[in-house]
């Protein structure tokens, strides 16, 4: 079961975007599914399973937090450290980022959970909706959707920006 | 206006193309500087250094808890024996259950400390003992030969126990005389404590103690006393006159 931790610490590192955070529900995700362990089907998929167990931890994390939490870019995850550009584009991109990580924290956790599982984490769509609980087409609507508003959000904020 | 109106049917391509779900074949993945914007965001994951930690934590965390038991088991003269065994070895002998139901509750009252813990039923897992106690109860084998998981036990408990596991089928010995052996020849009271909380009868011969006046003693085993009588007349060893023991 821990063969995954790495795994399933990714996602909630993507999901909450707090390293402390993410352990804590790293954790907790292994310690109800060491609970829940017995309950268990014997020919179970134990990763679409953890996925499940994880993305519930998350979802009740992120409604918490909700949007009162003013969002603080980790330096680390912006690939910053790395950045090689000169001072102004690293101007610009931290920018950028920040605009992109606040809109994420705006989205419905649900869309956040499916775009982070399809792009980032892998899955198909037919786990997607075994994690979430849906059908195949809500999770495939919840990535599209997800995705429109944050381009939409961004549209939206160019044009005031520069009209 | 712009020069470069953009469709939706544009818009689902390139999104499409991005998730790596199947694109229309003229969308072109020119990129998209919120999607690119995503990327350095999530694509590289947390840092290694967070992973290291993580990694730390949660192994130290999932090794303090108490693991998984497997069991299995067998029927025998004395009725079905339950076996349960942990990566370190034998955790629990248990026998005089009515069921597997019973025998579950059985050993989370008593075998379990209060950590959590998953109970396997794992044939295979449990194979080494429940094979060996077959021959053992069909008149094929004296001792056993696999480690046995005495952790939760205090080490009084344990030296009383690895006292008993050395006396061999056919011999009883007395109370005093395992308290003796374990330099504690006052402890004889608890000696007997001790081995009332024996995890592993049978495996670790507590049968083989009775007190030094001939009678029988205790046996928390299933049955009680009835089931210790019967294993020690399988062992070969039957009371004498009166039906006294004769305890070294």
């Amino acid at each position: 079961m821990l063969t995954h931790r790495d795994e399933i610490y990714r996602y909630a590192w993507r999901m909450v975007g707090d390293a402390q955070d993410a352990q804590d529900l790293t954790q907790e995700t292994f310690l109800r599914a060491y609970r829940a362990f017995e309950r268990l089907e014997p020919d179970s998929n134990v990763r679409a399973w953890l996925y499940k167990i994880a993305t519930n931890a998350c979802l009740t994390f992120l409604k918490r937090r909700g949007r009162e939490r003013m969002v603080t870019l980790d330096a680390s995850a912006s690939g910053l450290a790395v950045q090689t550009e000169t001072p102004p584009d690293v101007v610009g991109r931290l920018e950028l980022l920040r605009e992109v990580a606040e809109a994420v924290e705006a989205l419905p956790p649900r869309q956040r959970a499916a775009i982070v599982q399809r792009k980032y984490q892998g899955l198909s769509y037919g786990e997607i909706a075994a994690s979430l609980g849906c059908s195949e087409d809500t999770a495939r609507a919840h990535v599209y959707q997800g995705l429109r508003k944050l381009r939409a959000q961004f549209r939206d904020e160019s044009e005031v920006r520069h009209g | 206006m712009d020069k470069n109106p953009r469709t939706p049917q544009d818009e689902k391509g390139k999104l499409m193309a991005w998730l790596g779900d199947e694109a229309p074949r003229d969308s072109q993945a020119e990129p998209d500087p919120i999607l690119s914007a995503l990327d350095a965001l999530w694509a590289e994951g947390p840092p290694e250094a967070a992973l290291e930690t993580m990694r730390e934590a949660l192994d130290g965390w999932w090794a303090g808890q108490r693991l998984v038991l497997y069991y299995d088991s067998l029927p025998t003269p004395i009725g079905v024996v339950y076996a349960a065994v942990t990566d370190q070895g034998v955790v629990s002998v248990d026998f005089g259950l009515a069921d597997e139901a019973a025998y579950l509750e059985h050993l989370r009252e008593h075998h379990l400390s209060k950590r959590e813990v998953a109970y396997v039923h794992a044939p295979e897992r449990v194979a080494p003992v429940t094979r060996q106690l077959g021959e053992y109860f069909r008149g094929e084998r004296e001792g056993f030969d696999f480690p046995v998981d005495l952790r939760r036990l205090t080490d009084f408990q344990r030296e009383v126990l690895q006292a008993t596991s050395e006396v061999p089928p056919g011999e009883i010995v007395s109370y005093k005389e395992i308290a003796r052996r374990i330099g504690r020849p006052k402890a004889v009271r608890a000696v007997g404590n001790a081995l009332g909380r024996n995890p592993v009868p049978i495996l670790i011969p507590c049968h083989r103690v009775v007190p030094t006046d001939g009678s029988l003693g205790g046996y928390s085993g299933g049955g009680g006393s009835k089931t210790k009588a019967r294993l020690l007349a399988l062992e070969g060893v039957l009371p004498g006159e009166r039906g006294l023991y004769a305890p070294t």
